[in-house]
C-alpha cells in the first residue's frame, strides 16, 4: 500500500447487497474517513407499478399502492381510494371515514416503531432495536384480526372501507396502543438519556427547511425543523375524519440551529408523530358510531367505470407527502394515466447534497434518520 | 566340439535362488529394524505420558483448565451471551436443541463447519486460510498463564504455568490479536474488509495502553509481574478494594479491545458489512466467531485474576470453583454491558479511550503509588507484607 | 383566483387558468416559457415544494408535461401544464431553481422520451441499461410477452382500450 493512501479516493459502492440498504445502491468516494461524494443510484426496487395500474381496475389499483410501502399500508393505498372517488363522486358513510382515520393513523404508529427499530438496528443498538419491534407485533395482531393480513391489509376501497371493527379487534387495538403508551417513556428515556446515541446524532444531516423544501421533503424531516407543515391541517380532506379532532401538529425545535433540524431532532419529531397519532386514535373511539353503513351501497357500480377526470388525491403518509394523481377517460374501467409521488424520493436525492464532508459512519446515520424506504422512490 | 567355457551356466543357474534369498534376507533385516524402531518409540511415547508428573501435566493442559475445559466454557459462554441478549431484548433466545437451547452451539458449529467456504477471487488464498485459525490459537494460549488454582501445577495443583513474567507475555499475545485482524481485513481482497481491519487497529491503538497502565497498579501492589503471584498475593484484599478506578478502566478498555458495542466500530455490521471478518464463511467464520468470545473470556479471566483475587475467595471451596464463580459473574458483567450500548464512532473511540480513560487509569495508579509510600502502616498489612 | 396565479399572468398574459377547487389553481403554460413560470413561483412563493413532474402519453405523440408545486404557508396547490408534441418533444430544464425536480425530471425523460435541455445528470434513473430508447410509459410500448407460455402464467386479459371496452 502505498504511503499516500490516505490522500486517495477510494471508490465504494454501498451497494445493494449491504446489510444495511435496504434496496438501494450509492456510491460513495471517500478520502480517507470523509464521504466527498454520493451518488445515489435508484431502480433495483423498480415495479413499473405506474404501468401496472393502467390494467387494473379501480378497485384493484389500491392493492398495488399498498405494495409500495407496506409498513404504512393504510396510509400508502388511500390515495388511490380518494381519487376515485373524488373522479366518480362518491360519498363515503361517516362511520367509514372514522375508521379510515383511525386505521391510519394505527399504520402510522407502525411504521414509526419499524423504522425505530431499524434505526437502532444500523446504529449497533440492538436492544433498543427489538424493544419496539415487539410492541409492533401488538400492532400487526390487530391488524391481522381486521383485515386477515398482516402487511397487505387493502382495507379501503372506493365508498368506504371493506372489514368492519369487531369485539376482538378493538381488544387488539387498545392493547396495541396501551402497550405502546405504557413503555414509550421508558424507551424514550433509555434512546434519548444514551450517552452514545447523542454522540452519534448530535449535529449530524444538519440542513435548514428552506433547502429541505427545495429538495422536495415534506412531513418529519421538515417539521423537525420546527415548521408545523402537516396535510392533516394544511388540506383536509374531506372523506377522512381529521376535523373531528383537535390535535396540535408536533415539530420539534433545535435551540442551536434555528430551522434546521439534526438526526437527534428527527428522532424526537417521531416520537411526536406516534404520541400525536395515539392522540388522534384515543379521541376518535368514542366517536365512532355504534353500527352504520361502512362502504356507500352505490360505490361499486360507479367505480366500474368512472367517467372522463383528473383528480390529484394527497395524504400525510409517515415520512411526508404521498400522493397519486389520476387520470381516467370517459367510461374507463382503469386509469389512463396514474403517477404515484412516494415522499422518499427527495430523501434519497437530498443524500447527494447533504452527506458529503461528513464521516463514513455517519452515512447510515444520515440515511436512516430521514426514513427511507425504496418502495417509494422506485415505485 | 564346444569350446569349454569358464563360466558355468548351470551352475550359475543353481546360484540364483541363493542370491534370491539373500536380498530376501538382506530387506527382512530391514523390515526388522523398522518395527524394532517403531516399537521402541511406542514404548518411549507411553513410558512419557504415562510417567506420573508427565500424565498429570498433560491431563491439565488438556482436560481442566487446558484446551477442552476452555473449549467446553467458550461454547457455553456464547451459548449464555445469546440467552442473556435475548432476555434483555425481550425475547427467548436459542431453545430448540436440548434443553433451553444448550446444545445449540454445537449445532451452530456442525451447520458452520459443513458450509462451503468461498474464497473471494482477489484473496490472498494461503494467509486468508492460515489467519482465522492463527487468530484462534493466540487467544486460547494465555489460557495457559491463568491462575485457576492456588497452588501451581508443578506442586500438584491445577494452575498451569508459572512464568515470571507471564503479564507481560499475556499482554503481548493480546495485542497480536489486533494485528491479526487488521492482516485479515487486508488479505480478504475486499474495500470493506480493508476499512474494517484499519478500524481493528485504531481500536488498538485507542485502548491497549490504558488497558495495560490498568494493570500496573496490580503489578505494584504484587511485587511481581507473574499473572500467578498476582492472583496469590490477594490473600487478604482485593485489588478491586485498592483499585477500583483502575478495574473499570480496564472494563472499558477490555470491551474496546475485543470490539464488542459499544467499541464495535471495526465489526459494524451497518456500516462495513461485517468488518474485516466478512468474507470468511464457513469454518474460517467459526474459528473468527470463537475467536472474539474466547477474547472476551480472556479478559474476564484477567480481570478475575488481576482485581478480584483469583481462586482467594471463599474458603471452603476449592480454587477453581471460586475462581469460575467470579468469572462467571464479570462475563456476565461484559455481556450486560455491550448489551445497553450502541455503537461509537472510530474518532469518538480514540477520543474517549485517550481523554477519558487514560488520565483515569495513571490517577489510580499514582495514587496507589503514593498511598503506598506515604500510609506503609495501612497498605503493607493489607498486602500481607511485614 | 390566487395571488400566485395573478402574479404569474400578470407578467406573462399567455397563459390561462383552471380553478380546480378551493386552495388548487392549474396554469397553462406553453412550452418556452416554463422557467420564467417556474422562476415567478420560486420567487413569490417562498416555501414552494416541488412535489413532482410528470408526464402523460396523450396518443398520436401528443404530450403532456405536469409540474406540480406546494406552498404550504399560502396552502396553494400550484399545478402547471405544458403540452408537447414530436416523437422526441423537447423542453428546458428547470431543476437548477428546484432541485428536487432533478429526479423527477430524469424519469421522465427515461420513460417518455421528452428531453429537458442543459439537464445535469441525464442517466437512467429507474430502468435497466437495456430499456434505455425504449420509454416503457408511452402507450406503443407493449411488454416483452415471448416468454409467458415458458413462465406457466396464464395468459393476461385483453389490453383494455382506453376508452374503456370490455376488460374482464
Amino acid at each position: 500500500m502505498s504511503p499516500d493512501i490516505l490522500d486517495e479516493a477510494m471508490e465504494i459502492w454501498f451497494g445493494p447487497q449491504h446489510v444495511s440498504a435496504h434496496g438501494w445502491a450509492t456510491k460513495l468516494t471517500l478520502v480517507g474517513d470523509y464521504v466527498v461524494e454520493c451518488d445515489p443510484n435508484a431502480g433495483y426496487f423498480h415495479r413499473s407499478a405506474e404501468k401496472v395500474l393502467e390494467f387494473k381496475n379501480f378497485r384493484q389499483g389500491a392493492l398495488v399502492l399498498e405494495r409500495m410501502c407496506m409498513l404504512e399500508a393504510f396510509l400508502a393505498e388511500y390515495p388511490y381510494v380518494a381519487a376515485v372517488e373524488k373522479i366518480a363522486e362518491i360519498e363515503v358513510p361517516e362511520r367509514a371515514k372514522i375508521m379510515r382515520t383511525i386505521m391510519m393513523e394505527m399504520s402510522r404508529l407502525h411504521s414509526i416503531q419499524f423504522w425505530w427499530g431499524q434505526f437502532n438496528a444500523e446504529l449497533g443498538f440492538f436492544t433498543m432495536a427489538l424493544w419496539p419491534w415487539v410492541d409492533r407485533e401488538y400492532s400487526l395482531d390487530a391488524f391481522e384480526e381486521l383485515t386477515g393480513s398482516r402487511h397487505t391489509v387493502s382495507y379501503s376501497t372506493p365508498g368506504g372501507v371493506k372489514y368492519d371493527f369487531t369485539e376482538k379487534f378493538m381488544k387488539q387495538l387498545h392493547r396495541a396502543i396501551d402497550r405502546f403508551e405504557d413503555r414509550l417513556p421508558k424507551f424514550r428515556d433509555m434512546q434519548m438519556g444514551s450517552p452514545t446515541f447523542r454522540a452519534r446524532t448530535k449535529d449530524i444531516g444538519l440542513y435548514h427547511y428552506k433547502q429541505g423544501l427545495k429538495w422536495g421533503l415534506s412531513g418529519p424531516p421538515i417539521k423537525a425543523c420546527g415548521v408545523p407543515m402537516d396535510l392533516r391541517k394544511d388540506d383536509p380532506d374531506p372523506n377522512l375524519a381529521y376535523d373531528m379532532v383537535d390535535f396540535e401538529i408536533p415539530i420539534t425545535e433545535n435551540p442551536e440551529y434555528p430551522g434546521s433540524s439534526d438526526a437527534l431532532d428527527r428522532m424526537e419529531q417521531r416520537f411526536k408523530e406516534a404520541e400525536v397519532a395515539v392522540d388522534i386514535i384515543k379521541q376518535l373511539l368514542p366517536q365512532l358510531p355504534e353500527s352504520g353503513p361502512i362502504i356507500d351501497p352505490k360505490a361499486r357500480a360507479k367505480a366500474n367505470r368512472l367517467p372522463e377526470g383528473e383528480a390529484y388525491a394527497r395524504v400525510e403518509g409517515t415520512r411526508g407527502v404521498t400522493s397519486l394523481w389520476l387520470k381516467t377517460l370517459d367510461k374507463a374501467q382503469t386509469a389512463y394515466r396514474a403517477k404515484i409521488r412516494g415522499p422518499c424520493i427527495a430523501s434519497y436525492y437530498a443524500l447527494k447534497d447533504l452527506v458529503p464532508g461528513s464521516k463514513f459512519a455517519d452515512f447510515i446515520v444520515i440515511f436512516g434518520s430521514l426514513d427511507p424506504y425504496p418502495g417509494w422512490w422506485d415505485r | 566340439m564346444s569350446v569349454l567355457l569358464q563360466f558355468d551356466f548351470w551352475q550359475w543357474i543353481q546360484g540364483i535362488p541363493q542370491w534370491i534369498e539373500g536380498i530376501l534376507y538382506w530387506i527382512w533385516g530391514i523390515v526388522k529394524w523398522i518395527i524394532y524402531a517403531i516399537w521402541d518409540f511406542i514404548l518411549w511415547l507411553w513410558a512419557t505420558i504415562f510417567n506420573a508428573d508427565n500424565f498429570f501435566f498433560l491431563f491439565r493442559a488438556v482436560l481442566f483448565p487446558g484446551l477442552i475445559w476452555v473449549v467446553l466454557a467458550l461454547i457455553w459462554a456464547v451459548w449464555g451471551t445469546r440467552k442473556l441478549w435475548g432476555r434483555i431484548q425481550d425475547r427467548r433466545g436459542p431453545f430448540h436443541q436440548g434443553k433451553y437451547g444448550g446444545l445449540q452451539l454445537f449445532a451452530d458449529a456442525i451447520k458452520l463447519i459443513a458450509k462451503e467456504t468461498i474464497i473471494p477471487d482477489k484473496a490472498k488464498r494461503w494467509m486468508f486460510r492460515f489467519l482465522p485459525g492463527l487468530l484462534l490459537v493466540v487467544v486460547l494460549l494465555p489460557f495457559a498463564f491463568i491462575p485457576w488454582d492456588t497452588v501451581s501445577a508443578v506442586n500438584g495443583g491445577w494452575a498451569i504455568a508459572d512464568l515470571s513474567v507471564s503479564l507481560v507475555l499475556v499482554f503481548a499475545f493480546l495485542t497480536a490479536v489486533p494485528v491479526v485482524a487488521l492482516l485479515a481485513g487486508w488479505v480478504s481482497g475486499s474495500k470493506y474488509t480493508l476499512i474494517g481491519g484499519f478500524r481493528a487497529a485504531n481500536n488498538q491503538f485507542a485502548a491497549e495502553i490504558p488497558m495495560i497502565i490498568s494493570t500496573i497498579g496490580c503489578a505494584f501492589l504484587a511485587s511481581s509481574l507473574s499473572v500467578f503471584d498476582i492472583s496469590m498475593a490477594q490473600t487478604n484484599v482485593w485489588f478491586a478494594v485498592l483499585l477500583p478506578i483502575n478495574l473499570a478502566t480496564f472494563l472499558i478498555a477490555a470491551i474496546a479491545s475485543v470490539g464488542i458495542f459499544p467499541f464495535d466500530a471495526p465489526v459494524a455490521d451497518s456500516e462495513i458489512i461485517f468488518g474485516w471478518r466478512t468474507e470468511y464463511t464457513g469454518i474460517y467464520f467459526t474459528l473468527t466467531y470463537f475467536a472474539e468470545f474466547a477474547e472476551q473470556m480472556l479478559y474476564s479471566a484477567l480481570i478475575v485474576a488481576l482485581f478480584l483475587g483469583g481462586p482467594n475467595g471463599l474458603p471452603f471451596l476449592p480454587g477453581p470453583v471460586n475462581f469460575t464463580i467470579k468469572f462467571i459473574v464479570v462475563f456476565f458483567f461484559f455481556v450486560l454491558v455491550s448489551s445497553s450500548f450502541q455503537r461509537l464512532r472510530q474518532d469518538q473511540i480514540v477520543k474517549y479511550c485517550w481523554k477519558y480513560l487514560l488520565p483515569l487509569s495513571i490517577l489510580n495508579v499514582i495514587i496507589i503509588m503514593l498511598a503506598i509510600v506515604y500510609m506503609p502502616g495501612l497498605m503493607l498489612p493489607l498486602l500481607g507484607v511485614g | 383566483m390566487s395571488t400566485i396565479g395573478r402574479a404569474v399572468i400578470n407578467k406573462i398574459p399567455e397563459i390561462t387558468s383552471n380553478a380546480l377547487g378551493d386552495n388548487k389553481i392549474e396554469l397553462i403554460v406553453p412550452a418556452e416559457k416554463i422557467r420564467e413560470v417556474i422562476t415567478i413561483i420560486e420567487e413569490e412563493l417562498e416555501d414552494a415544494m416541488p412535489e413532482s413532474v410528470f408526464g402523460i402519453d396523450l396518443e398520436n405523440d401528443q404530450y403532456q408535461l405536469i409540474y406540480i408545486f406546494w406552498s404550504w404557508s399560502t396552502k396553494t396547490l400550484v399545478q402547471l401544464r405544458v403540452s408537447l408534441e414530436g416523437e422526441k418533444p423537447e423542453i428546458e430544464s428547470s431543476c437548477d431553481i428546484f432541485p428536487g425536480l432533478e429526479w423527477h425530471e430524469r424519469e421522465v425523460r427515461e420513460m417518455f422520451g421528452i428531453d429537458f435541455k442543459n439537464h445535469p445528470d441525464p442517466r437512467l434513473l429507474l430502468l435497466p441499461d437495456e430499456l434505455d430508447g425504449a420509454y416503457p410509459m408511452r402507450k406503443r410500448f407493449t411488454t416483452d410477452q415471448s416468454r409467458l407460455e415458458e413462465s406457466g402464467i396464464a395468459p393476461p386479459r385483453p389490453r383494455p382500450k382506453p376508452e374503456g371496452g370490455d376488460s374482464k
